[in-house]
C-alpha cells in the first residue's frame, strides 16, 4: 500500500509523456481538417494514407538510410575511442588525467549552435558539405566527451584487483581491456551505445548545417513539412511516429542488458 | 619450485621511504608468513615479489634468478587475492583456465590441468557456475584453483581469508595448510592475523613499519620474541607488559608490588612480560583487583588490575572468579621475558633453552 503514492506519480509522469507520442499518432492517421478540428473530433475514419505517402511516395526512407549510416558510424567510433579512453582515464590516478576530464567536460557545455558554424566552415574548406565523413566527425565529436564520462563511471567500478590478477594470469593491457575489463562493463557500453545512438539518430542542429540534398537526415527532412500549411501536419505526424519505431525496437532488444547489474561476484557483496 | 631470496629491498613512494631494507631468505617448498598491523609493508613487499609493485632499492630473486625487471607473467608465480578476484563474466572453468588461454596452451592439457585442480579443491561440481552463484568459501577456492592449475614456483596469498566468516577461516586454514603439504610449492602468505600466521606457517616474518621486527618458526616467536612489537603482536589474549626495575633479584612496580624473576637479571628499568596463559592461581601471589571475566571455552580470560597497571591472565582451571573479586596470581618464572625499558628489546635470562 506504500507504493501506491508513488504508483500515482509514475502514472502521472506516463500519461505526461505518452500524450504527445498519442496525439502525434493520432494526428498522423487524420485528415488535417479532423486532426485541427476545435472542439476536437473524436469519431473520424482513420487512416494510414500519411504514413505511406511520406515514407514512400516521399521518399522519406531515403533520410531514414541516411540517418542509420550517419547513426551507426558515428555510435561505433565514438563508442570504441570512448571505451578505450575511459579505460586509460580510469586507471591512470595523475592529474594529468583528471585535467583531461575536466576540458572534456567543459567541451560538453558548449552549445552546439556554437560548434555548428565552425563545423561549417570546416567543413566547406575541406570540401566535404552534404557528405557523410562531415556528418559522422562532426557528431563523433559531439558525442565523444559524454562517451568517455560515461564509460569512465562504468569502469572506475571495476575492482583494481581484477586487473592486477589479470597482470598475474599474463595479460597484455591491451587484453586486459578488451578479456577483462570491457566485458565486465558490458551492461554499460550498451547504456553508452543507446545513449550515443539517441543523440546521433536524433541530431538536427549539425545535420541542418552539414547536409543538402544527398545526404539530408530525416529529422531535418521532417521539419521541412512543419510548415504554416496544416496540410503538411499529418505527414510530419506520420514521419515522426514512423522515426520513433527503430528506436523503440532497439530498446526493447537492449532491455535486458540495461536493467543488469555491474560486475557482481567479483568482490565479496 | 624454488626458493625466493629478498635482498636489501626498499620502497619508496617519490620521496617517502615505506620499506626500508628487508631481507629474508625463503627456502625451496617453505611456507613464511609475513604477519604485521595494517600498514607495516607487507602487501606492498608481496606485491613486489609478485612484480605489481617496482622496486626501489636491492633485488628480489627467485631461485637464482634476479626478477627485478622480470613481468608478473614471466615469474612463475600465481596469487590469491583478498577479494578472489574472479572474473565475473568467466565461469569456474574459464577463470581457472584464464591464464593457460592466454599463454596458448594446449586445449587437452588445460582440460587435464583444470581437472586436476578442480578434483584437489572438490570444485568439480561447480566448474560451469559464475562466480556470482559461489559462496564465499567457494569463491576463495576457485582463486586457488587458479593459481594451481598454473603449476607456478611460488604461491602468493594476500589476505586470503579476511573476506571469510570465522569458522569458514579456520577450516579454509587447514585447507590451504594442507594443500602446501600436498604441494610443496614455496608459499607466501600475507595477513594481518597473527593466529593464521602462528597456525599455519614454517617460518614468520613479523613486520612493522617497513622493517622486519624478527623472523622465527611460530614457537621461536611465542617462546623468544626478540623485542616488545613481537612479544605484544603474537599471543591472544596479548603478553602482559608491566614496567618497573629489578632490583636483587626480584622485580618491582611503582606501586611496591614484587614479581619473580629469572636468573641472572641485571639490575635496572625493566619492562616485565608475561603471557596470560603463564600467569597461575597462587595463594602466596600477587594480588589482582578482577575488573572483567571473559569465559571463552576452553579458557577464562580474567581482566584486572595489578596496581595500577592492566592485566590478564588465562585461566585454564582453578575456582571461578567474578568481577570485583581480588585474585591471587604468580608468574611462572621460567616462563618471564625481560625487556629493555629504553629499548624494547630482549634481556637475556639465564633459562635454559631461551635465547636472548
Amino acid at each position: 500500500m506504500k507504493q501506491v503514492p508513488l504508483f500515482i506519480v509514475l502514472l502521472l509522469f506516463c500519461v505526461m509523456n505518452l500524450t504527445p507520442v498519442a496525439w502525434g499518432f493520432l494526428t498522423s492517421i487524420r485528415q488535417p481538417v479532423d486532426a485541427f478540428a476545435v472542439p476536437p473530433k473524436l469519431i473520424f475514419e482513420p487512416t494510414f494514407r500519411f504514413h505511406w505517402e511520406i515514407w514512400v511516395d516521399k521518399g522519406f526512407w531515403r533520410f531514414l538510410i541516411n540517418t542509420a549510416i550517419v547513426s551507426i558510424f558515428a555510435v561505433t567510433i565514438s563508442v570504441s575511442i570512448g571505451s578505450m579512453a575511459a579505460y586509460a582515464l580510469s586507471r591512470l590516478r595523475s592529474r594529468a588525467a583528471s585535467g583531461l576530464l575536466f576540458s572534456l567536460l567543459a567541451m560538453r557545455m558548449f552549445p552546439h549552435i556554437l560548434l555548428a558554424i565552425p563545423f561549417f566552415v570546416i567543413a566547406q574548406a575541406v570540401n566535404l558539405i552534404d557528405s557523410y565523413p562531415a556528418m559522422i566527425i562532426a557528431i563523433v565529436a559531439l558525442n565523444q566527451p559524454f562517451t568517455i564520462w560515461l564509460m569512465r563511471s562504468f569502469l572506475a567500478e571495476v575492482p583494481s584487483e581484477l586487473y592486477d590478477s589479470a597482470v598475474m594470469d599474463g595479460c597484455t593491457p591491451w587484453q586486459t581491456f578488451r578479456r577483462v575489463a570491457l566485458p565486465i562493463v558490458k551492461p554499460g557500453l550498451w547504456v553508452t551505445v543507446l545513449f550515443s545512438l539517441l543523440l546521433a539518430y536524433n541530431e538536427f542542429l549539425l545535420a541542418l548545417v552539414l547536409t543538402r540534398t544527398n545526404t539530408k537526415t530525416l529529422p531535418v527532412a521532417i521539419a521541412e513539412y512543419g510548415a504554416e500549411d496544416i496540410t503538411y501536419w499529418s505527414l510530419s505526424a506520420a514521419a515522426a511516429i514512423g522515426i520513433m519505431l527503430p528506436i523503440l525496437i532497439f530498446m526493447l532488444f537492449m532491455q535486458r542488458h540495461l536493467v543488469r547489474g555491474m560486475a557482481a561476484g567479483a568482490v565479496k557483496g | 619450485m624454488a626458493s625466493v631470496t629478498i635482498r636489501d629491498v626498499e620502497k619508496s613512494y617519490s620521496e617517502h621511504a615505506v620499506m626500508h631494507g628487508v631481507n629474508i631468505d625463503i627456502e625451496d617448498g617453505e611456507f613464511v608468513i609475513l604477519v604485521g598491523p595494517s600498514g607495516c609493508g607487507k602487501s606492498t613487499l608481496l606485491r613486489m615479489i609478485a612484480g605489481l609493485e617496482d622496486i626501489t632499492g636491492g633485488d628480489i630473486l627467485i631461485g637464482d634468478t634476479v626478477v627485478n625487471d622480470i613481468e608478473p607473467k614471466a615469474r612463475n608465480i600465481a596469487m590469491v587475492f583478498q577479494n578472489y578476484a574472479l572474473y565475473p563474466h568467466m565461469t569456474v572453468r574459464e577463470n581457472m583456465a584464464f591464464a593457460l588461454t592466454l599463454n596458448r596452451t594446449d586445449k587437452a592439457e588445460i582440460a587435464r590441468r583444470v581437472a586436476r585442480a578442480a578434483e584437489i579443491l572438490s570444485l568439480g561440481a561447480f566448474l560451469d557456475r559464475y562466480p556470482k552463484q559461489l559462496s564465499g568459501g567457494q569463491r576463495q577456492r576457485v582463486a586457488m584453483g587458479r593459481a594451481i592449475v598454473r603449476d607456478p614456483q611460488v604461491f602468493l596469498f594476500d589476505e586470503p581469508l579476511s573476506n571469510l566468516d570465522a569458522k569458514l577461516r579456520v577450516q579454509m586454514r587447514t585447507e590451504i595448510k594442507e594443500l602446501h603439504q600436498r604441494l610443496k610449492t614455496t608459499t607466501i602468505y600475507v595477513t594481518h592475523d597473527q593466529i593464521e600466521a602462528m597456525t599455519m606457517a614454517d617460518r614468520i616474518v613479523v613486520m612493522n613499519d617497513g622493517r622486519i621486527e624478527q623472523i622465527g618458526t611460530p614457537l621461536q616467536l611465542y617462546d623468544t620474541p626478540a623485542n616488545l612489537f613481537v612479544a605484544g603482536f603474537i599471543g591472544s589474549p596479548g603478553m602482559n607488559f608491566i614496567e618497573g626495575e629489578i632490583e636483587n633479584g626480584w622485580f618491582l612496580t611503582a606501586d611496591g608490588i614484587a614479581l619473580p624473576t629469572p636468573p641472572g637479571a641485571a639490575a635496572g628499568k625493566v619492562v616485565y612480560g608475561i603471557r596470560p596463559e603463564h600467569l597461575v592461581p597462587d595463594p602466596a601471589g600477587v594480588p589482582v583487583d578482577v575488573t572483567v571475566v571473559e569465559p571463552t571455552g576452553p579458557e577464562t580470560d580474567v581482566f584486572g588490575k595489578l596496581g595500577r597497571q592492566p592485566i590478564v591472565a588465562a585461566m585454564r582451571e582453578g575456582p571461578p572468579v567474578a568481577a570485583g573479586e581480588k585474585l591471587r596470581l604468580t608468574a611462572r618464572v621460567e616462563r618471564v621475558h625481560l625487556f629493555d625499558a629504553a629499548t624494547g628489546r630482549r634481556l637475556p635470562t639465564g633459562i635454559p633453552g631461551q635465547a636472548a
